[in-house]
């Protein structure tokens, strides 16, 4: 600390500090406020919302208060139930137990001092509804549209998603047209007029609403400042250095610095180094390089859940960019909806494809210890043209010509033999998963099973939502890349969501929310909008924990 | 079907100008998102862009055809997308030689677009993300007082099809007006800068 003994002043003073502007530093600011706290911003990229504004903006609340309105009955001991059985053992039991009795008091805060008003999502069902605790609706809570406008000067500095934020629809809007089995049934004039007039959707929405209350109280995060250093004295986190266009900037933190800033799964060197899996196409906004993770190490953090992250297939349109990066699409749906199926180089199927994202990309990293090899990687989606003729696939929509980007072929040994699947193999499974698609049960992997997997098929479609013959040709095949919306290992926090140091003691003055923090889901993704909901249930016992310390 | 119109003042004459629109390979380096363009016959060429679609970035090529070379005064051109729904139109258009006013700088025309307050202040915000994509637009001073100068005022007309037509539309307007401006504007600078 040499460069901070010699400068001996700050240049900007507060009582918080929060790093990062997704769901869980602003949830944070807003709650250092709410208790009295000053509070200060900071924001890495130049416009707000961190991966929370390019997501679903869903929040995944068990016993949340508007449960009640969609006539869905839950409690404590189903919800702990149910999300200690996903946390594989990653996590401790008294995080879970505090994340689960905290989130529903969160949002009901939120709610009185935000525009934010949420409606329970009846049909939007848990990642594993038919584990004990499980719902099939009500937990997954709905942001609604947001009207950027009345963020007047802010509006341009709101984040959008690449993928979410042209179609201003709410989540229940979109479930109720089918915008997953019926595309050109969205009402493109009304979605077009939304656009124009400024309207934003989920993560957006989210997102845009948690800036208003902000701005509402005066707090304007600062844009463009990367926290690059914790700033310690006599074993206390008292600010950061930060850099701000080409300036060094020293930021005192009174009563505490609550890191904020996101995951590592842009960042080649900690992703290799951490994950369990192999992550080479994350689906994040490209500033997620783990700054807050280093920071926090460098004072000594322990860390946990490391080797998790929030998976998600990624698929790929060549040279569409966002951020200056290539853009990355998550996909949800694809192949969860009829005459598609996900194969390795042997021609296999080895997965649920309708499998919820996060737990499907486990079984891409599994490791075949005689060949030393991920048999599974790469791996492609394969599908029909009758696919093709009935949905969307990312931009095409149904009955538009086939994209120059994507291999065909009239058989599928062709295709096998361009992208370089056994040939054999592929037509072996083709053969036995159209019968199976015939008789709408798929013995091999329980495809179509769950309710989840149906959520995102097409109900029309029969026997079974999920599945569908590949007979028509041509054939299409189309890599299906490792993702991640974000990582989850990160900083081990308590139950107020400070820092801990290796022998469990709590690093004084530091904080941790989103995922930047050991996530507290451990290896599991329990329902749509688990990660916001952790990220703003700890930004809202960090912000208010830290409003109540002392300080220095 | 957004369309605008932008018009701005060169100081060069009209028939300047023209030797250098006459031939598609001196400006289409100057088309928004630039990246490629192939000419395959005097009147037909595809142009490679990397265009803006609402917050992200996509490769669109589109086949232009020259409808009408009517030099010194107009180049018409029709635009259809290769692997996209969208087509569409437009037209270069150079007005006579004239003494340029006394101090005058403003453009001659305003676009034709009219756009309500509400519009104007999106087209603002629209502006602000196309210049954080695209770098600055050319910093050129309108022609003042004497020397020759001409009017050159393109009209851009695009039109996403298929169902989410009007969704695209709605995306596509705002990103019109910006790079009718951005070629009208480069053209201009290259010629000032040639002149001097």
């Amino acid at each position: 600390m040499d460069w901070f003994k010699k400068k001996k002043r700050w240049d900007l003073e507060t009582d918080v500090l929060a790093l990062g502007t997704g769901a869980a530093g602003m949830t944070a600011a807003l709650a250092a406020h709410g208790a009295g706290a000053s509070v200060i911003l900071l924001e890495k990229s130049r416009l707000v919302g961190g991966t929370t504004a390019v997501s679903g903006g869903v929040v995944w609340v068990p016993n949340n208060h508007h449960l009640a309105e969609v006539g869905v009955e839950d409690s404590r001991a189903e919800a702990l139930a149910y999300v200690k059985r996903l946390t594989d053992g990653r996590t401790d039991d008294a995080l879970v137990e505090r994340f689960v009795d905290t989130a529903p008091a969160m949002v009901e805060w939120v709610e009185a001092e935000t525009p934010l008003r949420f409606k329970a999502l009846a049909r939007y069902p848990d990642y594993h509804p038919e584990f004990p605790g499980g719902k099939a609706g009500g937990r997954s809570l709905d942001p609604g549209l947001f009207d950027a406008n009345d963020l007047g000067p802010w509006k341009k500095s709101l984040r959008r998603s690449p993928v979410f934020g042209m179609t201003a629809m709410t989540v229940a809007e979109a479930t109720d047209w089918g915008v997953f089995s019926k595309p050109l049934k969205l009402p493109f004039k009304l979605l077009g007029e939304r656009y124009g007039k400024g309207l934003v959707c989920y993560g957006g929405a989210l997102a845009g609403q948690l800036l208003k209350a902000l701005l509402d109280r005066k707090i304007e995060p600062r844009l463009e400042h990367v926290a690059r250093e914790l700033v310690v004295e006599e074993g206390r986190v008292t600010g950061v250095r930060v850099e701000h266009q080409g300036q060094e900037l020293f930021v005192r933190a009174r009563r505490g610095v609550i890191l904020a800033s996101g995951g590592f799964e842009w960042n080649r060197a900690l992703a290799a180094q951490f994950l369990g899996g192999v992550l080479t196409h994350p689906n994040s906004p490209p500033g997620n390089e783990g700054d807050g993770l280093k920071m926090a190490m460098a004072v000594g953090a322990d860390l946990a859940n490391m080797s998790e992250a929030w998976w998600c297939p990624s698929l790929v349109i060549p040279g569409e960019e966002y951020d200056g990066k290539q853009l990355h699409r998550g996909d949800f749906a694809t192949r969860s909806l009829p005459h598609t199926i996900i194969v390795n180089r042997k021609g296999r199927r080895f997965v649920n494809e309708a499998q919820n994202y996060n737990d499907l990309m486990k079984a891409f990293f599994a490791f075949e210890p005689n060949a030393y090899e991920r048999p599974n990687l790469p791996a492609w989606l394969i599908f029909d043209h009758a696919y093709l003729e009935k949905y969307a696939l990312m931009t095409v929509m149904p009955g538009q010509p086939a994209p120059e980007w994507l291999t065909r072929a009239d058989t599928l040994d062709e295709l096998a033999r361009i992208v370089g699947i056994d040939a054999r193999g592929l037509g072996q499974t083709v053969d036995r998963f159209n019968g199976l698609a015939v008789e709408g049960v798929d013995p091999d992997f329980a495809r179509g099973e769950s309710l989840y997997d149906r959520f995102y098929g097409d109900p029309d479609h029969l026997p079974n939502a999920n599945l569908g013959t590949l007979t028509k040709k041509p054939f299409y095949a189309l890599e299906v890349h490792p993702g991640a919306i974000g990582t989850k290992g990160g900083a081990r926090v308590n139950v107020d969501a400070q820092v801990l140091r290796v022998d469990g003691a709590p690093i004084p003055g530091l904080y941790a929310a989103g995922n930047v923090m050991a996530g507290v889901t451990g290896a599991g993704y329990p329902g749509a909008g688990s990660t916001i909901a952790a990220a703003m249930t700890f930004g809202y016992l960090a912000g208010r924990h830290a409003a109540a310390t002392s300080g220095t | 079907m957004p369309e605008v119109e932008y018009t701005t003042r060169v100081a060069r004459p009209r028939e300047a100008v023209w030797e250098f629109v006459k031939d598609m390979n001196n400006w289409a380096p100057y088309l928004t998102g630039y990246q490629t363009h192939e000419v395959l016959s005097e009147t037909d060429s595809i142009w490679t862009l990397k265009g803006d679609v609402g917050v992200l970035a996509r490769i669109v090529k589109l086949k232009a055809h020259v409808t009408e070379w009517n030099g010194p005064e107009r180049v018409s051109f029709t635009l259809t997308g290769m692997n996209e729904q969208v087509d569409g139109d437009g037209t270069l258009e150079m007005g006579a030689t004239v003494e340029a006013p006394e101090g005058g700088s403003a453009p001659s025309t305003a676009p034709v677009v009219r756009r309500s307050f509400l519009g104007r202040i999106l087209d603002a915000v629209f502006r602000f993300f196309f210049r954080r994509m695209h770098g600055p637009a050319p910093v050129r001073a309108l022609p003042g007082g004497g020397g020759p100068s001409s009017q050159l005022r393109f009209r851009l007309r695009m039109d996403a099809g298929g169902p989410t037509g009007p969704l695209v539309n709605a995306m596509l307007a705002p990103a019109l007006l910006p790079a009718a401006e951005d070629l009208a504007n480069k053209i201009a600078a290259h010629l000032e800068g040639e002149k001097k």
